[in-house]
């Protein structure tokens, strides 16, 4: 209907007459627009951080482990009610925890808890108590002195690597690695009566991607082709290497025997966080990595202990779990009702674990799935509120910076209508309609904020790109958000842009005429 | 069938509680092809006269048909499409657009025409109607860069960008010397003589009065006289007040 480009190149050039004013208001804007886009880029980043954050902390880990302590628990348990002369468990779990029978009396636990204990359906086959997975041991457990079947695990030891390949398809999960645990003894070529008694873990290459917190100062992990391979090779936690070859050795490439067969190393593990040093008996670094096919084909095992696995996002974890859950009952042929030969833990369970009494922390584990969904309930409860409080933080930004430009824009055109009222009424005189001349001043609003919203965006790429680089900020800007703000700024500067343009379209011709 | 029939035409203003008023109650004919001046006093009530016909403004009362059409109560935007076809306005300030070049402020009426022209059509009818001013060298310069004649030669081919029945001119000439004002006398009555174009002009001279085919007198409001006139010839009173000049320099 209208000429649009001719009103475009119109208002271009009305702005372009006033290259002050346009410059300032075009400025303001792009102060407004910077602003939105830099917060906008700061929030995505910390909204991020905090994922990964969450992540890190393992919330995203599940963790199956062959057996049911939770069903052996409850055998003990059951021991101790009836008074079974069995010896006491709680000189092995806690050896020196002074808990004895004061607080192990079903007296004082309270209500809840003894339901969440006994929650567990049915009588199972005693379990050897050793196998407790909440037990720490400073030597072999039964089933590792014994074997899966003599230590009494008998069908509970069902984990297979073919199980771990089946949890592999399941949507949102990340990673696999399937695990074998023993304590061992380590030694050198020529040292052989001076050896160091270690943990050793059977896995597979993405074991790194799981423990975000390793960092390799010499060499690398485990690869898949050795995985695959059944190759004699081996990544060595830092207390072990500094044990066997002395602190700041590189070890890589040296060869150390277990089980009296050589490895070579190919790398070394350390910490990336000063919050977590490596230490002498911890489980991670205290420790060597070899192949679990390695340890498979070297014992003639066929069982694993555990299959580690990592979901993509915090949120798919109790789903993810449960769907495992689901998955090895049907492929372990465990009829409803019956209690599973296997557990599922997620990590934030455990983490909450750790940090409860003993009698809380079996609680815990008798009533696990509940536990876990109030876990990743409040875990994500509070990364929603940060996400809200951060998104209300940006909204209050983006609104005040964004009428500021809009104010600017405003500004511009009304002094622009009164110095153009000669013009306007000119313009009407040969034949501009009221519509026509409020076009072109909308028009001129409109230029004048998409131009803020260019520079703006530049400006805020720039902004937060520095604040990444210089102040180890996280930003994340999408090519989302900058379109979405040009467009914003369109649209405020159109909103501003109308009361001066109905101004200029309301006037009359002849006073605009005679204007001076 | 006249250009322009009022009937009776009145305009009032209200100020507070006093009512001017400007036109009470004048009735005239003008033929396509008239060269009508309109002279007055200053109040008397020509510009308002000239807004009316030029549909700037509407009658407070009586009747205006412009072609044989009523225009007295048409809206706004029905005035605009009226103003843009069919009537080129001439005014005394020339009120070209600044910082904008001759042959853009020729296209301007051309940018509401409906339906939309084609960018190369307005430059090319903009372009046309400079040359008729004999202004095509000059179609690129700014207001600034010209004299106040070429200035109203500017205007001049603005207001028959759009080939309009009529044109109105409001003191014209009231800005310019004698000689620039004869000047534009002179492309008014060939605009008359070759192209039959009725032009109604407003000015308080009686000279530039006397270029009219017909001069209207206004007082208070009302028309108290209207004779034809034999028009004074631009082209040869160009050369009279040219010839003493040309002698004085030599020529
Ligand atoms: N918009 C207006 N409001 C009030 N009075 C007006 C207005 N326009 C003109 N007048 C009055 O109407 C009368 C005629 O004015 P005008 O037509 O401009 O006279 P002229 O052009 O002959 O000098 C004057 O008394 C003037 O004050
Ligand atoms: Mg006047």
């Amino acid at each position: 209907m209208i000429p649009l480009r001719q009103f475009l190149q119109l208002a271009l050039q009305a702005l372009l007459r006033n290259r002050m004013q346009t410059g300032l208001a075009v400025l303001g804007m792009a102060v407004g627009v910077g602003a939105l886009v830099t917060s906008v880029a700061l929030g995505r980043g910390a909204q991020d951080a905090i994922a990964d954050q969450l992540r890190a902390a393992g919330a995203n880990v599940i963790v199956v482990t062959a057996g049911n302590y939770m069903a052996a628990h409850k055998v003990i348990k059951d021991d101790i009610v009836e008074g079974r002369a069995d010896p006491n468990p709680l000189d092995l779990l806690f050896p020196n925890s002074g808990l004895r029978k004061v607080s192990w009396h079903p007296a004082s636990l309270s209500g809840g808890l003894l339901q969440a204990v006994g929650g567990a359906q049915g009588r199972l086959q005693k379990v050897h108590f050793e196998d407790d997975p909440f037990a720490k041991h400073d030597h072999p457990t039964a089933a590792q002195r014994l074997g899966d079947a003599m230590a009494g695990l008998g069908s509970a030891a069902t984990l297979t690597r073919e199980d771990a390949a089946a949890i592999r398809k399941i949507p949102g999960v990340q990673y696999v690695v399937s695990g074998v645990h023993n304590n061992s003894r380590v030694f050198i070529a020529g040292h052989r009566d001076e050896k160091w008694f270690t943990r050793m873990h059977g896995t597979e290459a993405d074991l790194p991607e799981i423990r975000t917190g390793w960092v390799f100062p010499h060499g690398r992990f485990l690869n898949p082709n050795e995985v695959e391979g059944k190759e004699q090779v081996m990544a060595l936690g830092q207390i072990v290497s500094d044990h066997l070859f002395g602190p700041k050795v590189n070890p890589v490439g040296k060869i150390v025997f277990l089980w009296n067969q050589p490895f070579k190393v190919v790398g070394l593990i350390g910490s990336r966080s000063w919050a977590q040093q490596p230490a002498v008996g911890d489980d991670e670094f205290d420790a060597v990595y070899v192949p679990v096919t390695t340890v498979n084909h070297l014992l003639d095992l066929s069982k694993l202990n555990n299959i580690t696995i990592t979901t993509k996002s915090v949120g798919q974890t109790t789903q993810v779990a449960k769907e495992i859950g689901d998955l090895l009952r049907k492929r372990h042929k465990i009829a409803d009702g019956m209690p599973a030969d296997f557990t599922v833990k997620t990590q934030a369970e455990q983490v909450i674990g750790k940090g409860l009494s003993p009698e809380l922390a079996y609680a815990v584990g008798g009533n696990a799935k509940s536990m876990d969904q109030l876990t990743i309930a409040k875990l994500s409860g509070s990364l929603e509120r940060a996400n809200r409080t951060m998104l209300g933080l940006l909204a209050g930004v983006a609104t005040v910076s964004l009428l500021v430009g809009g104010i600017g824009v405003m500004n511009l055109l009304l002094l622009s209508v009164t110095q153009r009222t000669r013009e306007v009424g000119l313009r009407m005189a040969v034949g501009a309609r009221r519509s026509d001349v409020a076009v072109q001043f909308v028009l001129e609003a409109m230029l004048l904020s998409v131009a803020g919203g260019l520079v703006g965006v530049l400006a805020g790429v720039l902004a937060s790109g520095s604040l990444e680089r210089f102040f180890k900020w996280s930003a994340d800007i999408s090519s989302m958000s900058a379109v979405m703000a040009v467009v914003v700024a369109a649209v405020i500067g159109m909103v501003f842009g109308v009361y001066p343009a109905r101004r200029a379209a309301q006037l009359d011709p002849i006073e605009a005429l005679r204007h001076e | 069938m006249p250009v322009i029939s009022l009937q009776n035409l009145k305009k009032s203003y209200k100020l507070g509680d006093n009512t001017v008023h400007a036109l009470r109650g004048a009735s005239l004919d003008i033929e396509a092809g008239e060269f009508v001046t309109i002279t007055g006093p200053s109040g008397s009530g020509k510009s308002t006269l000239m807004h009316i016909l030029g549909c700037l403004d509407r009658p407070t009362d009586g009747k205006y048909l412009l072609n044989d059409r009523d225009v007295s109560n048409l809206s706004r935007d029905e005035l605009a499409a009226i103003r843009n076809k069919q009537i080129g306005f001439v005014f005394q300030g020339f009120n070209l657009l600044p910082r904008t070049t001759a042959v853009e402020n020729v296209e301007v009426p051309l940018l509401y025409s409906r339906p939309a022209m084609p960018a190369i059509e307005r430059r090319k009818l903009a372009l046309a109607a400079l040359k008729s001013m004999g202004l095509e060298e000059r179609a690129h310069h700014h207001p600034s860069q010209l004299s106040g004649g070429q200035q109203q030669r500017v205007a001049i081919a603005r207001a028959l960008v759009n080939q309009p029945s009529l044109i109105l001119a409001d003191e014209p000439t009231g800005n310019l010397d004698t000689k620039t004002s004869i000047e534009v006398m002179r492309i008014l009555q060939e605009l008359r003589e070759r192209r039959a174009i009725t032009i109604v002009l407003i000015t308080h001279e009686p000279d530039i009065a006397a270029y009219g085919t017909r001069i209207i007198s206004v007082r208070d409001g009302a028309i108290v006289s209207d004779k034809p006139n034999d028009p004074t010839p631009a082209l040869e009173h160009v050369a009279e007040v040219e010839a003493p000049r040309m002698a004085a320099n030599g020529i």
